[in-house]
């Protein structure tokens, strides 16, 4: 019956369940494709139509690519109903970058929608215009963003904010200043929403465009509360970065209260601090302000912790960074009162995320006397969800690190329920450990000894560590802490008898290794502990802790009265177990044996000694190899004090030596103890590479205190930026000093060949640059270019491969020469003669009428702007005709005074391009047979791999041409020492970071021609060349192997360095070679950018031209 | 900012993406971050943010399903975090709950919130009020009319007006024939008491939730008895900020329907309501256990659904445990879970047993934690007392309620 019952009730819940589901969508999630979807999509019927297109949906839920139904799909989008409407939007977001053909067919839709007059049909209709991700429609959608910027309905602008981003991502390069722009109308609006809004497009899109801030800085402070949650996040994070460009770091602030403004008279700053740590009532405890932490967390905030840290080294050049007129004083500056005036009621936010960005506005600007006024609404956020509790442990953990002060009064926040994740649980122990005073110790404790006895044994080996810390902190608590860890030890060692309790034994090594570094501290007053520990020996089985107390025997066996006298039973001991004892035990039984002997007093050596042969010889048998060869070790350098028979007996003199390594490597004390050098990483609070404790993609830290100066400002900014750019000259000749220094000093290294290439490139890169702009425009139009000239521009293209300068005097160079002459034979002639830019064919004769047309990259930079590309066009007539009138023109151009129909586009294009795409060449007026013309172009892509369409002129027709843009020359040559190379090389790791493999064969040819020369040299200059000859780049470095056979080429690596001519962002290229110097070798490629896409791109084009066997250099 | 957001049932597989930007995430990141969090124990799967090979995971898992989202991007973390949660309570909202076949059944309704919610990565319209105007929620009546007439739009043609206004929390000019409000104090105690019996660490985290059902655009002023015993307080977007800074009064234009005003925290209260006193003795490879929970301070009201759970630990091997009030179960993950209700007049509720310990241990050296939960309705254990509701303009038939409960927040007893 009750089985029945139970049946019955199986049903019944079965039915209810049916039931449920009636009505809802569930019979098209479970099976989307048991009606023929196509015919349904074409359906008059709106409800068929929808159903089809849920199905579609469903398929994409469950990750089917069903982006064959686009052409249909794309139909619909006219239709009336709204629900159709959203659902073919949601389609076609989802695959329009796959099907960009198609998608274009949906344009017209989306232009009359726009002209709707309901907001939201407005809405949709940008949003999913925006998100169709294709080039062409881009000035289209730019257009639309532009007009839906001023439309009456909120939600439209706030929509067109958030489309934005979507046009910025795709790099339209050309269209960057009028997106910037139409930040700054959004950012100006009058509602708060569309403000939330614009900021985030603002952080996306150009975060350091400061100008739009100050034009509404006030009134944006002033909106910022009324802001919706997400634009406070984002808008508080833009206020802070633009206040401290504008007027940098304030000096009551915790951030500058420690060092930097000594000389200005700041005494009060001490009081200040003195007042904190009174008011905390600490007892006179000394870290209440952690002021070198303090002073690394500024540091890392403003610079970003990888580079500070990477100079670390130097800390007397840090702490003189700050000067006093990169800071302001609350007192005197509005804009920093009102920041912190506007973003202090926002720690009461609902929002998690919104706190934590107003508290580290407080934490960075505030006064030090109100920075503890983030702690609770911090400690408050503990009580929200597990995940973003996590979140925020991690944030207060750094703040606690700097100042243990401001938590400490707080500590029972962070006791520790049984529900917390284990994270959770780590990271309060930590910060009980941290904070814990002389007051707050022994509540601490007691929680403790609760956690030692939680079932989750990893925690409690946690505690057990915790435990360590908190007396290494406290120096009043140590045998408090000594008497309960060594209860402890007891209990567990019968406990850790259990070979099933693989907590217990961690618990046991971390209590022993607490013991260590408490005794580690102030080992005399503890011996009576170090005597039981040692008693101990016999119940702990746990290896490694075994291990651990083993060696403290060896290095406290002089320690006190009591232990030498024990010494000679412990070690009898240890001799006896040696058989039974894991190898990491035996190791160190070894070792501790060999230090017992050398302290050995003169009563005791010889029983010492016969020990010591004993576990010698039974160490020499053991069947690990490790363990035998640390005895065969330790048995030749204690040969010595085995053969003597007094422990002071070095009466040998060829002995001498060996008993004093001896000395040095067994007799040396410890060292006394020290605080660990401080290597955490600190982000900006709230960041999410402060979680992840790497920086990553996109983490910007502060901006450079001071570094925004406005033009209106009075004279005095004026000088005041003078004096900037002053201090960046003499920075970047200190660097390039620094350069020359340190290639001096790898002279006489062979590893190094580029670095000293690269100091001297460095030097002519800035002359070159001095001279530009008074220089005219260079003339390679002219049909026959002079030698001098040909010279000189093959030298910029080759961004100075060159060991001799026509500048400096022949003594130099000839000096240079005998130095180095392992690679003085690299001609500079020789090398720059033989790079040749690729060409390219723009028209061929065939089609032409005999009018030939190749082009080719040069690696000037445009004068125009630093977008543009020098093309060199090359006209041949190879006809019998005279060509006249021959001209190349841009497509586009052309359009827009020929068609009418195209205005829209044109007049996008007109209004946003306020440089032109080419700036034309000089006309031909006429070609005579045979002759050749050349031409120079400069060219402005819009996309790295997209062809520039052009229309070629000659003979009165019009020709469309295709010019393909060279990946290569879509870069420009970026001067690096070899250090900045590593630098920025470490920062670009993970997706930034990707290399492929190729073959390369160019100097089998070489190698063979030229017996004499070295096989290095040659594969150098022949890889170097063939890259040259294919982009644009500086040469960083050529690292040569340190091998013995000069055969094996493996490990020469060779340094590349550009900037992306578009956005300025550093591209660095790695080629290591592998294999043998007269074979095929192995390249592998690496490039670092940040730019992902680019970089792919720009590696494949590597890899392919290097694999291409070259026809120049066999000509 | 966010690139995609994947929804994945208990068993892992993904019923949901959306992918938010022209950076498509594909979706075998799903089938790493499974493989991870099968292969590594659950302090992977409690993590919320993880940097995997490709992107950075953001991850809140609620009732068995996990939200994820991708970012290939520095952003604010607690941002991402703080959305998803967003995006759960809205889904458990509408949906009315949270589970697998909720989900899928209503595919169509979770992937027009998302559009809706989130625009290119960055969060749009979150406001459940307004997303109730946009998108209508699957009622009865919606579901009956499909079933007729085949079809049924929840895709609202208008746009709501409070979308754009700078109240956006609330819709424009809801009209109700009855007014009424009512104010919830909600709380929840949270309590340490360590293995000496001490109460260690005793607060009270609570809120304060509303349900609002008013016409027109009303101002409300709420005040308490004694604010100072607050001692963190987090608000509705809605409440603003002066008001409170200078007099402690909150003064508010109200969502409409449920929503949560403010949340609070009293800190160091002195006493619990009800207490247990857990005893444990372990000799020779067996533990005798016995508790006792009683009612400590009375609080004027009935305790109810009072239970306690502990998880035995590892080297138990079987328990045998009664009780003389209510009823003990064990489930095969060792949790124990004593559910006891009212305390009953005459005697004191009870549980003893033994606990056999795994061959060759001697005594149990680690000790379970005790999870207690009650609920008292009627009562704000935190002493907190409103004093008024005010409106500024009072409508016609106005009626206002109030009601307080406690119940066991995070209330660990320790053994």
């Amino acid at each position: 019956m009750f089985n029945q019952f139970s049946s019955t009730a199986e049903t019944l819940s079965k039915a209810s369940a049916v039931m449920l589901r009636i009505g809802t969508d569930a019979h098209l999630y479970d099976d989307p494709e048991d009606v023929n979807i196509a015919p349904l999509l074409d359906s008059k019927f709106e409800s068929e139509k929808c159903e089809a297109l849920k199905r579609l949906l469903a398929l994409i839920a469950q990750g089917f690519d069903v982006s064959n139904f686009f052409p249909q799909v794309v139909n619909n989008v006219a239709s009336h109903s709204s629900e159709v409407k959203k659902l073919v939007y949601l389609y076609l977001l989802h695959y329009a970058e796959k099907r960009p053909n198609e998608a274009l067919l949906s344009i017209n839709y989306f232009q009359k929608d726009l002209g709707d007059p309901n907001p939201l049909v407005r809405a949709w209709a940008l949003r999913t215009m925006a998100g169709i991700r294709l080039h062409v429609i881009a000035p289209l959608a730019l257009a639309a963003v532009g007009k839906c910027a001023r439309d009456p309905a909120v939600y439209v602008r706030k929509c067109a904010a958030n489309a934005l981003p979507k046009l910025h991502d795709l790099r339209l390069e050309e269209h960057a200043s009028d997106i910037e722009e139409l930040v700054g109308i959004l950012l100006n609006d009058h509602s708060p929403g569309v403000v939330g809004a614009a900021a985030a497009a603002f952080t996306s899109i150009c975060p350091n465009n400061f100008n739009l801030i100050r034009r509404n800085y006030k009134k944006l402070c002033q909106i910022l509360p009324d802001v919706e949650e997400w634009g406070q996040i984002l808008l508080i994070g833009t206020l802070l970065r633009y206040v401290v460009a504008r007027h940098g770091l304030v000096r009551e602030s915790l951030m500058l209260s420690i060092h930097g403004l000594d000389n200005n008279g700041f005494c009060e700053k001490d009081d200040l601090v003195r007042d904190l740590t009174l008011d905390k009532g600490d007892d006179g405890n000394s870290d209440s302000v952690d002021s070198d932490l303090v002073r690394v967390v500024s540091k890392c905030y403003i610079e970003g912790p990888d580079e500070y840290l990477s100079r670390s080294s130097f800390p007397d050049t840090v702490s003189s960074v700050f000067h006093s007129k990169e800071t302001t004083s609350i007192a005197h500056n509005e804009d920093v009162k009102i920041l912190l005036q506007c973003t202090s009621p926002l720690l009461w936010s609902n929002n998690s995320a919104v706190v934590l960005a107003a508290a580290g506005v407080q934490w960075i600007m505030a006064p030090l006397e109100d920075v503890k006024k983030i702690v609770k609404p911090l400690l408050f956020l503990l009580r929200s969800s597990t995940a973003s509790k996590y979140v925020v442990l991690c944030n207060i953990l750094v703040f606690a690190k700097a100042v243990p002060s401001l938590f400490a009064p707080h500590f029972e926040n962070f006791f520790i329920y049984s529900s917390d994740a284990y994270q959770v649980k780590a990271h309060k122990l930590e910060m009980l450990s941290l904070i814990a005073t002389t007051s707050s110790i022994s509540s601490i404790l007691r929680e403790f000894e609760d956690y030692i006895k939680d079932p989750d044994r990893r925690f409690a080996a946690d505690t057990v560590a915790a435990i360590g810390l908190c007396a290494k902190r406290l120096p009043t608590i140590p045998t408090t802490c000594l008497d309960g860890l060594l209860a402890l030890v007891r209990q567990e060692s019968f406990a850790g008898d259990l070979e099933s309790m693989d907590g217990e034994a961690g618990v046991l090594v971390q209590a022993v290794m607490s013991m260590q570094t408490i005794i580690e501290r102030d080992p005399l007053s503890h011996e009576k502990v170090i005597i039981q520990l040692f008693r101990s020996l016999d119940s702990i089985k746990v290896p490694s802790a075994r291990a651990t107390i083993i060696w403290m025997v060896g290095v406290y066996c002089s320690l006190g009265h009591i232990i030498p006298r024990m010494l000679a039973t412990i070690t009898k001991y240890l001799a006896w177990s040696f058989k039974s004892e894991a190898s990491e035990t035996k190791l160190q039984i070894l070792n501790t044996t060999a230090k017992v002997l050398i302290s050995a007093e003169v009563d005791d050596f010889q029983m010492l000694k016969r020990i010591v042969v004993y576990v010698l010889e039974l160490g020499e048998c053991d069947l690990s190899y490790d363990v035998r060869d640390r005895t065969r070790f330790l048995k030749k350098l204690l040969s010595c004090k085995l053969a003597c028979h007094e422990p002071a007996d070095d009466s040998v003199a060829q002995e001498k030596n060996s008993a004093h390594v001896v000395e040095h490597v067994f007799g040396r004390k410890l060292k006394p103890f020290s605080p660990s050098a401080m290597h955490d990483r600190f982000y900006l609070p709230g960041s999410l590479s402060q979680i992840v404790l790497h920086a990553a993609p996109g983490y910007e830290p502060l901006p450079k205190p001071c570094s925004f100066v406005f033009e209106e400002q009075d004279q005095l900014s004026a000088l005041d930026s003078q004096r900037d750019a002053a201090a960046d000259l003499d920075g970047s000749q200190e660097s390039s000093e620094t350069g020359d220094e340190d290639g001096s000093s790898d002279y006489d290294s062979e590893s190094s060949i580029g670095s000293e290439f690269s100091s001297n490139g460095d030097e002519r890169t800035i002359s070159n640059d001095a001279n530009d702009p008074a220089a005219p425009l260079i003339q390679i139009s002219e049909i026959s270019v002079s030698t001098d000239q040909e010279e000189l521009r093959s030298k910029r293209a080759l961004d100075l491969w060159l060991d001799e300068q026509p500048s400096t005097s022949s003594q130099t160079s000839s000096a240079l020469n005998s130095n180095q002459s392992s690679y003085a034979k690299i001609s500079i002639g020789d090398i720059g003669s033989r790079v040749k830019p690729k060409s390219y064919s723009l028209l061929e004769p065939g089609n032409g009428n005999g009018l030939k047309v190749d082009y080719g990259f040069l690696s000037e930079v445009a004068t125009i702007s630093p977008l543009h590309v020098c093309v060199e066009v090359l006209f041949e007539n190879s006809s019998e005709e005279p060509i006249v009138e021959v001209n190349l023109e841009d497509e586009e151009a052309m359009k827009v005074s020929d068609s009418s129909e195209q205005t829209l586009v044109g007049k996008a294009n007109a209004s946003y391009n306020n440089v032109p795409t080419i700036i034309p060449m000089e006309e031909i007026s006429c070609l005579e047979p045979r002759q050749s013309a050349k031409r120079l172009i400069q060219v402005r892509f819009h996309h790295h791999l997209l062809p520039m369409r052009l229309t070629l002129h000659y003979n009165g027709k019009k020709v469309p041409v295709k010019l393909r843009p060279d990946l290569g020359y879509l870069v420009k040559p970026f001067s690096m020492s070899i250090e900045e190379f590593l630098a920025t090389e470490s920062r670009l790791p993970g997706m930034f970071e990707y290399s492929r493999r190729c073959s390369f064969t160019d100097h089998v040819k070489d190698s063979r021609m030229e017996n004499g020369k070295d096989k290095f040299l040659s594969i150098c200059e022949s890889i170097t060349l063939k890259v040259l000859s294919n982009s644009n780049l500086h040469l960083v470095s050529v690292d040569l192997p340190v091998a013995n056979t000069l055969e094996v080429a493996t490990g020469l690596r060779l340094r590349f360095s550009s900037k992306i001519l578009s956005s300025e962002i550093p591209l660095l290229i790695t080629i290591t070679v592998e294999g043998k110097c007269t074979e095929v070798l192995k390249l592998t490629v690496k490039i670092n950018c940040e730019e992902t896409v680019f970089g792919l791109n720009l590696l494949n084009r590597i890899a392919n031209f290097l694999v291409e066997p070259s026809s120049s250099t066999t000509s | 900012m966010l690139q995609c957001i994947f929804l994945l049932s208990d068993s892992g597989e993904v019923m949901l993406e959306k992918q938010l930007t022209g950076h498509r995430v594909d979706r075998s990141i799903c089938a790493w971050f499974w493989d991870q969090s099968i292969s590594q124990d659950d302090s992977f799967k409690s993590l919320p943010v993880i940097a995997s090979p490709t992107h950075y995971i953001f991850q809140i898992v609620r009732d068995g399903i996990t939200f994820l989202a991708c970012s290939q991007v520095e952003m604010p973390p607690l941002m991402a975090i703080e959305f998803l949660c967003r995006v759960a309570d809205v889904l458990s909202d509408y949906l009315g709950g949270l589970n697998e076949d909720l989900v899928k059944d209503n595919f169509i309704i979770v992937y027009e919130l998302l559009d809706e919610m989130i625009d290119n990565g960055f969060p749009l319209t979150t406001e459940p009020s307004i997303l109730r105007e946009m998108i209508a929620p699957p009622n009865l009546v919606s579901k009956m009319l499909s079933v007729v007439t085949g079809n049924a739009s929840n895709v609202s043609d208008t746009l709501p007006s409070g979308a754009g206004s700078c109240v956006p929390w609330r819709p424009t000019d809801p009209k109700y024939s009855s007014n009424e409000v009512y104010v919830d104090l909600v709380e929840e105690m949270d309590a340490i008491v360590n293995r000496d019996g001490e109460l260690v660490k005793c607060e009270i985290y609570g809120e304060v939730q509303m349900n609002s059902q008013l016409s027109g655009f009303p101002d409300l002023t709420l005040s308490f008895a004694n604010p100072s015993i607050l001692e963190d307080m987090r608000f509705h977007p809605c409440v603003r900020f002066r008001p409170w800074e200078s007099h402690q009064v909150l003064s508010f234009v109200p969502p409409d329907g449920e929503f949560n005003l403010m949340s609070y925290r009293v800190k160091k209260l002195k006493n619990t309501p009800v207490y247990v006193k857990p005893q444990i003795t372990s000799d020779s490879g067996t533990c005798r256990i016995s508790v006792l929970v009683g009612v400590r301070s009375d609080p004027g009201k009935t305790i109810e659904s009072i239970t306690l759970s502990f998880q035995l630990p590892h080297c138990v091997s079987s328990a045998d445990l009664s009780s003389n009030h209510g009823t003990v179960t064990i489930l095969s993950n060792k949790t124990c879970t004593w559910t006891i209700g009212r305390i009953p007049k005459d005697k004191t509720p009870s549980l003893s047993g033994t606990l056999a310990l795994e061959t060759g241990l001697e005594r149990l050296h680690v000790f379970p934690t005790f999870k207690l939960g009650f609920k008292i309705m009627g009562i704000a254990l935190s002493g907190l007392r409103i004093e008024k509701l005010d409106l500024q303009s009072i409508p016609p038939r106005l009626y206002k309620g109030f009601r307080a409960q406690t119940r066991a927040g995070e209330f660990d007893v320790r053994l």
